[in-house]
């Protein structure tokens, strides 16, 4: 019974901490319809400059602790009015859902710079003996957990429920349109709502901190407990988010205790996977339902990027050629090797740009495939020497199976939600790797993996994977552009902004979403076994959820909806360390930095941006006549 | 079923639809006759948009039937009733974004393209042959309507006007066999509203069926065969135009109680409220 009670209590100091991040998460989806994927960045970043004031400069924990609040809202105000608020006017709810992703990226960039990549402790406000109460021992900084939660929890609802400026937040949060036409300044309210969940994240890192330890990508773990502990409870109310912070702290310490710790983040996963499909939107509704129309028509719609046909072949036949002699030039070395790495995720790139860039469905979990690919085909090649072509057939035969497992819960969401369901089905795959030990070699990874192999040929040299690689992509390129530029492409886009008015044309929705799953799910399956082949090992953190940010960072970076523009993302994100070797630990910054520059100045992406300029060049034959002021009269 | 219902493309049978307690629709029934063009009127809010929404199901009736050529169609999905040939446009044109115009109008006839995604990816002949064919029939049809020099325009930076057109043939791309149109003329001006009556005119041709929605009076009275008369939910009268226009319960519903069949004429209702 003690045992029962040390447990609860466990659960209860660990799910107030998650409860902090999670209200802050809440307080900035109420106001603006966002998820901030970036919470957990102010949490760890509020942390380590405490840290950085105690040690370095020898500021006592108060002050210190202070210190590290003010700067982590200092930088949480200019960033949100540098990305967020701009990208409010001119995003949809889920790329800007991207786009805070890449502010993630970007903050944990920043802190690999900035502190590097070892772990920081941080000693307890008041010692570390535990308190003893009824027999039950407390650790005091657990105390200072508890507190903190409870009077930010008084001090936020004192300032909705009873000010004026909490009125006004209120008002954006119900319907930013009417809001504005009240006399409400909306961007200013958002930024403050932004500024203001920084400032709740940064109090949860500094008082969270010294009972855990910290390294730059903390604040992804962070932001993922935060994430799942509101998807439980409930986005849109702030006793949801409460309650899904605590229910959460409270199953992680009963399954660690009774089940197993490394299957405890499973069961949390499997609790939210089982709430989206009951109960999308949490387990406590809000009292409001959010009207998410009234901001989806201020989104701003791209321009079409197309190449005319003939002007495409040959592109194509140019670049092909010039890809097919560019090893003789090459030194083999890092170059090389990065570009096979690129050609290798162009192939799951390919899949995610059919499944989000033309179906529009959002995929934060695209790693979790690469995942089944390559353990699958790895573990069979070194435990059963299963031929290599056999293993990826296989990878990708269970991760057809995964996707459609998984399309019972997707295929009911949209936007936000999708985008939730996956990310949770990523980590869960990260957490199954890291828990079935026996198969995939748990943390420390899959090591002896042979070299890719087809008949008696192995391609055991980087040159060989270079050849195999790019013959692959050009006829994977090939195959998809037959689609997308017939029926099935128009049918997928249709869907993308119109399900409505797509199904009354007789598109049948399921279907086209089912296949572009389908297809996304089985090459990312095909990436990851040529991944792991080509390294000769793999570990969970190769094909974890950083890596299904990357490939989004990758696609926006290159152009969405344009089927070869993804590869120049992933050529420029995985060149960049290798051509620029002193500027290495900058990687992870500039692609996060490069993906908010994306959504907010280039949305068309790299290729889209070459082909607008291409067309500009190019623009003599007979232009349309200008269409101003014609059918407008009533 | 009885004999009228046998020849009728559409019959919508005792259609009823609350939204809490607002009776959106109740016990509506009509018939719309093969090869004709019914038009749909009422003043703002009698129920019309709801009613075709009852119609293709994106809104499920509380009670009643609809009968597609005899089939019932109460309860089906909505693309499955796209796929019987009952195709609809929407009040507010939409257009697919990121689109062009040609792409949209290729998309109506999706439903009736034979060549299966696998084919497109080998590129196989016969699936090129039915894109070019394809390609060929619509630029036909933005032939027809002013809209061929567009062809590669993002369909979103096209007039509102030209959107409706847009949505118009990218409805006859699905070759349906009945055509709901909500308020085509919207957004038209005069000489756009005479091409569009044209159009509708050419539609009724090739024998397609026609249920349109529209407030512009002259369009109804030009081309309607039948007018079906809503207000509040419920039918106030039918019948062919000219009998609708002299029926004073239709008057009453647009002029109020105290109005005169000249009144409706005249369309004279701003000189009421202007006096103090």
């Amino acid at each position: 019974m003690t045992d029962f009670i040390q447990l609860l209590v466990g659960g209860v100091l660990t799910g107030s901490i998650y409860a902090l991040i999670a209200l802050g998460f809440s307080l900035v989806y109420r106001v603006t319809g966002v998820i901030n994927l970036a919470q957990g960045a102010f949490c760890i970043l509020a942390a380590l400059t405490c840290h950085s004031l105690q040690a370095e400069l020898g500021w006592p924990v108060w002050a210190a602790s202070l210190g590290g609040i003010a700067m982590t809202v200092a930088a949480g105000a200019i960033t949100g009015a540098l990305t967020f608020v701009p990208g409010l006017s001119r995003l949809s709810n889920a790329n800007m859902l991207m786009m805070a992703a890449g502010l993630l990226t970007m903050a944990e960039g920043g802190i690999l710079v900035l502190w590097g990549s070892q772990p920081y402790a941080l000693p307890p406000f008041s010692g570390n003996r535990p308190v003893e109460i009824a027999g039950i021992l407390v650790p005091t900084q657990g105390l200072w957990v508890v507190g903190t939660t409870l009077l930010t929890i008084a001090c936020l609802w004192y300032l909705l429920a009873r000010t004026r400026l909490g009125r006004a937040l209120r008002a954006c949060a119900e319907n930013p349109a009417a809001a504005r036409l009240m006399g409400i300044d909306v961007p200013r309210m958002t930024l403050l709502a932004f500024t203001l969940a920084a400032f709740i994240g940064a109090v949860a890192g500094v008082v969270i901190a010294p009972a855990t330890s910290l390294q730059f990508d903390t604040g992804r773990l962070f932001t993922i407990s935060g994430f799942v502990a509101v998807a439980i409870g409930g986005i849109a109310s702030f006793p949801g988010s409460i309650l899904g912070g605590l229910l959460l702290g409270l199953v992680n310490h009963f399954a660690t205790a009774y089940v197993s710790s490394l299957f405890s983040n499973a069961i949390a996963l499997g609790l939210l996977l089982v709430v989206l499909v009951w109960r999308p939107s949490g387990l406590v509704g809000a009292g409001v339902t959010r009207r998410q129309d009234v901001r989806e028509e201020a989104r701003v719609w791209k321009h079409v990027v197309r190449l005319k046909p003939p002007v495409a072949w040959i592109t194509a036949g140019i670049a092909l050629v010039g890809a097919a002699l560019l090893p003789t030039v090459l030194p083999e070395g890092a170059i090389l090797s990065s570009l096979v790495i690129a050609g290798i995720l162009f192939i799951a790139l390919l899949g995610l740009d059919i499944l989000m860039g033309y179906a529009g469905q959002v995929s934060l979990g695209q790693a979790g495939f690469m995942a089944i690919g390559g353990y699958t085909a790895a573990w069979l090649a070194v435990e059963h020497d299963v031929a290599p072509l056999l293993g990826v057939l296989a990878g990708m035969a269970l991760s057809l199976v995964c996707a459609l497992v998984l399309s019972v819960v997707t295929l009911r969401l949209r936007g936000l939600y999708l985008a939730l369901a996956t990310l949770a089905f990523g980590l869960l795959v990260d957490s199954f790797a890291i828990g079935f030990s026996d198969i995939t070699g748990g943390p420390s990874g899959l090591v002896g993996i042979p070299s890719f192999a087809v008949g008696g040929f192995e391609f055991d040299t980087p040159l060989s994977m270079y050849y195999l690689v790019l013959v692959l992509d050009a006829v994977l390129v090939l195959l998809f552009a037959g689609a997308i530029r017939a029926s099935f492409g128009r049918a997928l886009q249709a869907i993308r902004t119109d399900q409505m008015a797509a199904a009354a044309l007789g598109v049948d929705v399921v279907k086209c979403k089912l296949t572009a799953f389908a297809i996304s799910a089985m090459l990312a399956s095909l990436s990851g076994s040529l991944y792991a082949f080509f390294f000769h090992f793999l570990s969970p953190e190769m094909v974890g959820t950083a890596r299904s940010l990357e490939l989004v960072a990758m696609l926006v970076i290159g152009g969405e909806g344009t089927l070869v523009g993804p590869l120049l993302g992933g050529i420029l994100l995985t060149m960049m360390p290798a051509v620029f070797q002193p500027l290495a630990s900058y990687k992870t910054f500039f692609s996060g930095a490069l993906l908010v520059l994306c959504f907010l100045r280039l949305p068309e992406g790299l290729f889209g941006g070459a082909v607008a300029g291409l067309g500009r060049l190019f623009r003599s034959r007979q232009a349309p006549p200008a269409l101003v002021g014609e059918g407008m009269a009533p | 079923m009885n004999g009228t219902t046998a020849t009728a493309a559409l019959s919508v049978a005792n259609l009823d639809r609350s939204f809490g307690g607002l009776r959106a629709t109740s016990d509506v029934s009509f018939d719309v006759a093969e090869g004709t063009i019914t038009a749909l009127i009422g003043p703002n809010g009698a129920g019309k948009t709801t009613l075709f929404n009852l119609i293709t199901n994106i809104i499920r009736p509380n009670a009643g039937k609809v009968l597609f050529h005899g089939h019932n169609i109460t309860g089906v999905t909505p693309a499955r009733i796209a796929a019987m040939g009952l195709v609809r446009t929407f009040q507010t044109a939409r257009v697919f974004p990121g689109m062009t115009v040609l792409e949209n109008v290729l998309v109506g006839r999706h439903r009736l393209l034979h060549a299966g995604t696998l084919a497109q990816m080998l590129w196989l002949p016969h699936t090129r042959r039915e894109e070019r064919n394809l390609a060929a029939q619509a630029e036909a049809l933005l032939d027809a309507v002013g809209l061929a020099s567009y062809r590669d325009t993002h369909a979103v930076d096209l007039p509102m006007g030209a959107q409706k057109l847009l949505e118009v043939i990218r409805a006859l791309m699905a070759k349906p066999r009945l055509l709901l149109l909500d308020e085509p003329a919207a957004g038209l001006n005069d000489s756009e509203t005479e091409e569009l009556a044209a159009l509708l005119r050419a539609i009724r041709e090739t024998g397609i069926t026609v249920l349109v929605v529209e407030h512009n009076m002259s369009l109804v009275m030009n081309v309607a065969d039948q007018v079906v008369v809503l207000e509040a939910g419920a039918v106030i009268a039918r019948g062919r135009p000219d009998e609708v226009q002299r029926n004073p319960r239709v008057i009453e519903a647009y002029l109020g109680s105290d109005a005169t069949t000249q009144d409706f004429d005249a369309q004279d209702s701003d000189a009421e409220e202007a006096r103090p």
